[in-house]
């Protein structure tokens, strides 16, 4: 039994280890990008910090956390998915939660990170690989026929039809329309919060009347298993067993009084003076006659 | 000479424009005067005196008229209170004192009368009748939903759903919240005698049986388990409620729960109380708003008293002559900890000197902090 304690503790360890190595080499939760709008001919569109019109590709990081995309791939030939490696050791290239991030596809990667080394083509697919450079993240066939200044995209964010924006969008939400919250949305039909009482607290007596249920039935069971179990009795001997049911508020008295008693306060400590005689060893460190300044020997 | 005399005049003038005397406004000084009123009812009155020293300091601390643009503040970036504050706008601090409560709290009274637990669920309507009234009064949808939470009498719950609902409000919501707290020896005895006939009043109940230790452990785990299944989204609350509740029954982690229950708890309510209080600038703190939370604070304490002790008289109509509850325990669902208990015990002995509810009570009570984290947890996700 203690051997196999023995064998426990680091086999759990080292599992975690294995699960969380998993993770080492990878984009955090790269998975969670995905390209969200392209633009193959830009003409009078958004321009590049050299303040040129370059085809560009956003991409989104759909999770709720910061991702980053520093070591990521992209590439425009899937025979060659590490053809544009994603710069790392730069904070440019973590995306916050829900947000955006805009390449230039102008085929000039000298410009800085954000610039690839290859244009947008109608036909081609464009890919984004994960950091080992195996893992396909996302894809998009570019399909013939773009129009120029028109960008293509996801209809919103979590959608996949892709479709032909009214409006390019980049590093923002392809849906520009004016949202409303989830509170506006749900007052527009409860304004009187009536609705919400009612749902409210069902949910809340429901949650609590099952707890309610399954306790009731654990306690019917451990008082069940707290009885006192039934004395075989003989008829030579006859044993009167008086249950004696102890009350909760005894046992608070009981244990009021335990606690009293332990963590009793003393006004006064008992102390005993200790003097105990204190030995030093002899050490060279210590010795007088190594700390003299020694006399030079003129002979 | 004359130039040097200019000098150290302009010094001391532009000295003079920061102090906190050039900057003061009567705003300031009603601030300054309400930390003043907590301290003294905290020291002198003993009101929640944990609560109340920290926050009334904290009132003063944020209404010391400072010249924005040092990194004094609580609102300004890079101060050190703003810091400190980080815990309360992320909503950090409440479920570290969540933690340290439910290391603190027996649920024993709870887990040998188990039908008490609804009464803890019934209180709540105090939360949804006030989130219906600040509809009324033109509050936004989130903002109605912060309000309502003080209905819980749960500072740490109410802070930590303002802090996600509506931040603006953070400050007089958690003031309020924890001043009816301390006001629940005030605003609940009149309502429960109101709703309770004398005969109700001197109902006994039977004494609460004694619980075993797996039940315990069975209890904070399995809690955690269903009431998060239900609502996820009161996870950080109810997570941290029953885990401290385990290292508390588990017996093998005495000194985890003790760290969470004494040092840790001690001080996330220092940081949360000062910070909460500070948050009270009166440029920020003194608005119609306020008042009206105020106002709706009071409502959804009576109106959660009222959910808890009515709840009570309809379920004794179910119960058998012996097996009934007294209605006086139903105040308790309100999550005051344990100081809505103490009321009822109180209450009750006014009537039967020898008719001790207090432990009867504290059944509700637990689970009225239950039940808040559950309303909460529903609030956030239909109005975040």
């Amino acid at each position: 039994m203690r051997k196999r304690k023995t064998y426990l503790i680091p086999g759990i360890l080292a599992i975690l280890l294995i699960i969380s190595g998993t993770g080492i080499g990878k984009a955090q939760n790269a998975s969670s990008l995905r390209f969200n709008e392209i633009l193959v001919h830009n003409d009078s569109n958004a321009v590049d910090d050299f303040g040129q019109h370059s085809p560009w590709i956003e991409i989104f990081n759909s999770s709720f956390n910061t991702v980053n995309i520093g070591g990521c791939y992209l590439t425009d030939d899937l025979n060659n998915p590490t053809k544009y490696w994603i710069p790392t050791g730069t904070p440019s290239t973590k995306i916050a939660s829900r947000y955006y991030i805009v390449f230039w596809a102008d085929n000039h990667p000298t410009r800085g990170v954000f610039h690839l080394n290859f244009t947008l083509e109608e036909g081609k697919t464009i890919a984004l690989f994960d950091a080992n450079g195996k893992t396909l993240l996302d894809k998009i066939e570019i399909p013939a026929g773009q129009k120029p200044d028109v960008t293509f995209g996801r209809k919103t964010n979590d959608s996949n039809d892709w479709v032909y924006l009214d409006k390019s969008t980049p590093g923002a939400d392809n849906d520009y329309s004016k949202k409303k919250s989830a509170g506006e949305k749900f007052v527009e039909f409860d304004p009187y919060g009536i609705g919400m009482t009612v749902i409210a607290m069902m949910v809340v007596f429901a949650a609590l009347a099952i707890l309610y249920v399954i306790y009731k039935n654990i306690g019917k069971f451990f008082i069940r298993k707290a009885a006192p179990k039934p004395v075989a009795l003989t008829s030579e001997s006859k044993v009167v067993v008086a249950e004696e049911e102890m009350s909760g508020e005894v046992n608070a008295a009981i244990a009021m009084a335990l606690y009293l008693y332990q963590s009793e306060m003393h006004d006064y400590e008992n102390t005993v003076l200790t003097i105990n005689k204190v030995s030093r060893n002899y050490s060279p460190w210590s010795s007088k006659i190594y700390t003299l300044r020694k006399i030079p020997n003129n002979r | 000479m004359g130039n040097f005399f200019d000098f150290i005049v302009e010094h001391l003038t532009q000295f003079l424009h920061f102090t906190a005397f050039a900057n003061l406004t009567v705003g300031h000084l009603i601030m300054i005067c309400i930390g003043l009123i907590f301290i003294y009812l905290a020291i002198a009155k003993e009101f929640e005196p944990m609560l109340l020293v920290p926050i009334g300091f904290g009132i003063l601390v944020g209404n010391i008229a400072f010249a924005p643009g040092y990194q004094i503040g609580v609102y300004e970036s890079g101060s050190v209170l703003n810091y400190l504050y980080f815990g309360v706008l992320n909503g950090i601090y409440p479920p570290l004192i969540f933690l340290g409560i439910g290391a603190m709290t027996d649920f024993s009274a709870l887990i040998s009368n188990p039908k008490l637990i609804l009464i803890g669920a019934a209180a709540q309507l105090g939360i949804f009748g006030a989130y219906c009234l600040a509809l009324a009064l033109g509050f936004s949808p989130t903002e109605a939903g912060a309000i309502g939470i003080i209905g819980g009498a749960d500072g740490p719950t109410a802070i930590f759903l303002s802090s996600k609902l509506a931040p603006d409000l953070m400050g007089a919501i958690a003031i309020s919240a924890y001043s009816y707290m301390a006001l629940v020896p005030v605003i609940q005895p009149p309502v429960m005698k109101l709703l309770t006939t004398k005969k109700e009043r001197l109902i006994r109940m039977k004494p609460p049986r004694a619980v075993s230790k797996v039940e315990k452990i069975i209890f904070a785990i399995a809690g955690m388990l269903l009431t998060t299944f239900i609502v996820p989204s009161g996870l950080p609350l109810l997570g941290m409620l029953f885990f401290g509740n385990l290292l508390k029954e588990s017996g093998v982690t005495k000194r985890l729960a003790d760290t969470a229950k004494g040092p840790m708890i001690d001080v996330v309510t220092i940081l949360i109380g000062l910070t909460v209080g500070a948050s009270t600038q009166a440029t920020t703190f003194l608005t119609l708003k306020s008042i009206g939370i105020f106002a709706l604070g009071a409502a959804s304490f009576v109106v959660a008293t009222f959910g808890g002790v009515m709840f009570v008289k309809i379920i004794n109509l179910f119960l058998k002559e012996g097996h009934k509850i007294n209605p006086l325990i139903g105040n308790a669902g309100v999550s005051a900890v344990p100081d809505s208990a103490r009321v009822s015990q109180v209450v009750g002995l006014e009537y039967d000197k020898t008719n001790h509810l207090l432990m009867h009570a504290m059944g509700p009570n637990v689970a009225g902090v239950i039940g808040s984290a559950v309303a909460a947890g529903i609030l956030l996700s239909f109005l975040a």
